[in-house]
């Protein structure tokens, strides 16, 4: 009896809780489903009246080539025909090296640099100017001084991401309210315990936000690397082939994944700030 | 005992832009002794958090030093623990994380149980052990509070300082923890200094006030003991009688300082006229029946009718506002008690003598003693039933109130007490209260009778809650009661003004005299303006017998005198008598060049030239000739002060010494 009253409740629960979903998230969902429809239906019409030379987007599913990339993402034929996965994830692994450098000598520089403000003084300079060279740019300097070009793909994605994490590590630092300080100096903290207990605490969401910042330039420096440093597995560098080849569906379908890649890590970071921080502290 | 916590001779000096300095404190000294509770007061922006910085040693001072327990403060430390203004909790770690924080730094040679032991008990003294595991933004102001007020406690500091501990919470939260703060304190016997801005709550907490005041070069204005006894309750100690005075004396000091501060930041430049060298004045008055010429001058125009233009008058609700305001430069002249000058001019005020000048005596006559109504019962009727009295009933203490030490009233009441054979400082205790206050406290029971200027002798007597025990006639009839005050500097600069000023004022005084005009003036002095009460209380003719005693009536009633002949000339015999009573209440010393200080106080020429001009002839140069008081005592112009003061059967040790009045350069007045 009273175990079929409670399945029969939490049944007409579940619709309605189903139902107050829909009536709260239903246009979060409806909406954007409606306006990515809008883009792709008006740049099918477009292509198929020859406004623009780029192919429509059923052209995925069409072009022979690209239907097969599109359902074997995981197929390996040796030498640079992979997969798009493959590819994906070889970019990512090169972005991983470049980003972990980058979080480490950032995070790390960053606390000095806040901390000794002469020290300050004597970097700062630089760092605003190493910080405007565009990752393109980096890319002729580091294949001569690099042995090789894995390393040169690596470098130009730390060179790219260290800016944001070191700068608002910085300024993090900096920013640690006198309040703490004061704490600190009354109680005569020692400087281990303050480090970990109190600036690092305390510095962590200006650290977070450069790391955000970061992931997303990281990505976007491995396919300008890739792009220009020919003869790797990667999805800029398979972009740059497809179009030498003059595949343009590929290309499309390469940047679809891009995009998407771009989204989970920014996703993902976020997750990550969400689950470290405390609560009041939350940027 | 020596002092704990002593701040010797400390500035405070902070660099500007530019290679400018802001000198935020100068000079401060204070000593605090152990287990006491000190409260800084004052203005935002005084230095009041600067100085508590410099306690705790996150700040040093430019100058001088802060020693705790003979140590020199060098740097911050956990002996000396700040609870912070806005808590300085650390929000990654909870309530119980937070103290633990503080006590595994400060106490690391005792065992880790004993440490968490204590934390405990310090998050259960706050009354927080539900919310210990909780991160400070999920507590409300006041627990965060109790967590700072906990962590403090817990490391044992041989000195708390709070800034401000209590100022961002709501009344009610603050009213807990304030009684929280306070019983922890006492049981634990802790030193402690807190700045505040709020009055009630450093009376209820504090052992010693110090009132700091405006920047920039603030420093110590004053420091008020609190002799309420503890353990105090907050809903007990506003019945306490020293409470209230306390209380406004603070407001008292925070308002002087705000004023200070508006006319410094005014800057109002002299305006001459009509060959007149300022016809723009500040007149500081009192409101009492005796305002009454200077309510009229303004009210029907005599100050303009002799060129002073743009006349202000300012209300003062008590005399220390008029010295001050006389001292401080912001008011050009001022009614004042007729002791004030000869009682400023021998260094009354904070023993710096100032020259003050006085030209004209506006009202004789006008006060009375009254006694609280249950002596009437006990049928007193004159100052030997009073003694009788007080000799019946040696455990109860008996307090009188007076208007200011130099006021014709506290001469008067001291004089028909000692003639009575009562020690006024010994068989009772005499206590300043401002003159509007009067009636209220005596309704209150803080004092048992006083001495006043109408009308708040009638209005006691017309309320019942007291009785005219004597008047004008039962002590010295005609004696002064208000005269004009101007600084000697002020006089010298302008000599024209000063004397336009008497006329003026000496036209009022004719005005009042006149009878017909008596339903007038009480009409305007009834105002909200000046006195702000009813007109039944203003009288300025024989008001009604109102003791309702036909067995005892009252002598008769001296009412006001403002205008005739020896009534408003300045009297040196009258000044050498006020000096006398001033030194034989250790007030002032007996000038030794007493000559010179009754030729400088008394400007009779400046009133000759004012009467003459008016064409009060008959007045310009008549003198009263000696003081007859209702002792029987007769008190001559050649009466030698000396041999009259040994004379004197019940007198302080009083002091004779040579009173330097140095001509000061004419400063700018305001």
């Amino acid at each position: 009896m009273v175990a079929n009253a409670g399945t029969r409740t939490s049944g007409t629960n579940f619709s309605e809780s189903l139902r107050s979903f829909w009536k709260k998230n239903g246009e979060n969902i409806v909406l954007p489903i409606i306006g990515i429809l809008g883009f792709l239906v008006i740049w099918q019409f477009a292509s198929m009246a020859q406004l623009t030379k780029l192919p429509p987007p059923t052209s995925l599913w069409t072009d022979k080539q690209t239907q097969e990339l599109l359902l074997y993402p995981f197929m390996d034929r040796g030498g640079l025909d992979k997969g798009l996965f493959w590819q994906t994830w070889e970019s990512l692994k090169r972005v991983a090296l470049g980003y972990t450098a980058a979080a480490i000598v950032g995070i790390g520089l960053g606390i000095l640099v806040g901390t000794q403000p002469k020290v300050n003084k004597a970097l700062d300079p630089l760092f605003q100017f190493l910080r405007m060279i565009a990752p393109l740019a980096w890319v002729p300097i580091t294949l001569i001084a690099l042995p090789n070009v894995q390393t040169a793909a690596i470098f130009v994605i730390f060179i790219t991401s260290v800016w944001p994490i070191l700068i608002n590590t910085t300024v993090g630092v900096q920013q640690i309210p006198q309040d703490y300080k004061n704490v600190a100096r009354v109680l005569q903290i020692s400087p281990t315990k303050y480090f970990f207990k109190i600036l690092i605490p305390s510095a962590l969401p200006y650290i977070f936000t450069g790391l955000r910042i970061a992931i997303g330039l990281a990505w976007l420096a491995i396919i300008a690397a890739e792009i220009v440093m020919s003869g790797v597995v990667g999805i800029g560098f398979f972009i740059w082939s497809a179009y030498q080849n003059n595949y343009v569906s590929e290309v499309l379908l390469a940047v679809v994944y891009i995009g998407a890649v771009g989204l989970l890590l920014d996703r993902f970071m976020a997750f990550l700030q969400h689950k470290i921080l405390p609560t009041d502290s939350r940027s | 005992m020596t002092a704990f916590v002593s701040v010797d001779q400390v500035d405070k000096v902070f660099p500007l832009g530019g290679g400018n300095e802001y000198v935020a404190l100068k000079g401060i000294d204070l000593s605090i002794k152990k287990g006491e509770f000190i409260s800084l007061i004052g203005h935002s922006g005084c230095g009041k958090s600067t100085l508590l910085n410099m306690i705790a040693g996150l700040d040093l001072p430019t100058d001088g030093v802060v020693l705790l327990d003979g140590e020199s403060v060098k740097r911050p430390g956990p002996d000396k623990m700040v609870v912070f203004q806005n808590y300085s909790l650390l929000p990654w770690m909870t309530v119980r994380e937070n103290i633990t924080l503080a006590v595994d730094e400060v106490m690391r040679d005792i065992p880790k149980a004993e440490r968490d032991q204590i934390v405990q008990q310090h998050i259960d003294m706050v009354g927080l052990q539900p919310h210990a595991d909780k991160q400070p933004a999920m507590l409300s102001g006041g627990q965060k509070q109790r967590v700072a007020i906990a962590r403090a406690l817990a490391i044992r500091p041989k000195l708390l300082l709070l800034d401000e501990p209590f100022g961002a919470l709501d009344a009610l939260t603050r009213g807990n923890l304030q009684e929280q703060l306070m019983r922890i304190c006492e049981e634990n016997h802790v030193t402690a200094v807190m700045v505040t801005h709020d009055v009630d709550e450093a009376v209820l907490l504090s052992d010693r006030i110090v009132m700091l005041t405006n920047g920039p070069g603030s420093n110590i204005g004053g420091i008020l003991e609190v002799d309420i006894p503890r353990p105090r309750k907050r809903m007990e100690v506003v019945k306490h009688p020293s409470y209230y005075s306390l209380r406004s004396e603070i407001i008292y000091f925070l308002n002087q300082q705000k004023r200070v501060k508006k006319i410094k930041a005014r800057k109002v430049s002299v305006i001459a006229r009509h060959g007149l060298e300022k016809v723009n004045l500040d007149i500081g008055y009192v409101p009492l029946t005796a305002c009454a010429p200077v309510a009229i001058a303004k009210e029907k125009g005599f100050f303009q009718k002799h060129g002073l233009d743009e006349v202000t008058l300012v209300r003062e609700t008590s005399w220390r506002g008029i010295v001050d305001g006389l001292v401080g430069g912001y008011l050009d002249a001022a009614q004042m008690p007729s002791g004030m000058p000869v009682w400023l001019s021998t260094g009354g005020h904070q023993e710096k003598p100032i020259p003050v000048v006085s030209s004209l005596t506006m009202t004789r006559n006008g006060n009375a003693i009254t006694l609280d109504r249950k002596f009437y019962e006990q049928n007193i009727r004159t100052a030997a039933d009073f003694k009788r009295y007080l000799r019946e009933t040696p455990n109860q203490r008996h307090t009188l109130g007076m208007v200011h030490p130099s006021s014709m009233h506290n001469i008067l009441l001291r004089y028909w007490l000692a003639a009575g054979g009562i020690d006024p400082d010994h068989d009772v205790q005499l206590k300043t209260i401002p003159p509007a206050q009067m009636v209220a406290d005596l309704k209150a029971g803080t004092i048992d009778g006083f001495c006043v200027g109408e009308p708040w002798n009638v209005r006691a007597a017309m309320e019942e809650i007291g009785f005219t025990v004597a008047t004008d006639l039962d002590i010295w009839v005609g004696h002064p009661g208000k005269v004009l005050g101007v600084r000697e500097d002020w006089a010298n600069a302008y000599p024209n003004t000063h004397i336009a000023l008497v006329k003026a004022l000496l036209e009022a005084c004719h005005f009042c005299n006149d009878p017909n005009n008596a339903a007038e003036i009480r009409q305007i002095l009834a105002g909200p303006n000046y006195v702000s009460t009813s007109p039944d209380y203003i009288h300025l003719t024989d008001p009604i017998d109102f003791r309702r005693d036909p067995e005892h009536p009252l002598s008769g009633y001296a009412h006001h005198q403002f205008f005739g002949q020896g009534v408003n000339r300045p009297s040196r015999t009258e000044t050498l008598w006020t000096m006398t009573q001033l030194a034989r209440w250790g007030d002032t010393p007996l000038p030794r060049n007493w000559m010179e200080i009754i030729e400088r106080v008394c400007r009779v020429s400046v009133f000759s030239i004012a009467a003459r001009e008016l064409g009060f002839l008959d007045i310009s140069t008549f003198s009263r000739g000696p003081i007859q008081l209702f002792d029987g005592t007769v008190f001559k112009s050649d009466t030698d002060p000396i041999d009259y003061l040994n004379s004197q059967a019940i007198k302080r040790d009083f002091s004779v010494a040579e009173v330097v009045l140095d001509a000061r350069p004419t400063p700018r007045v305001a």
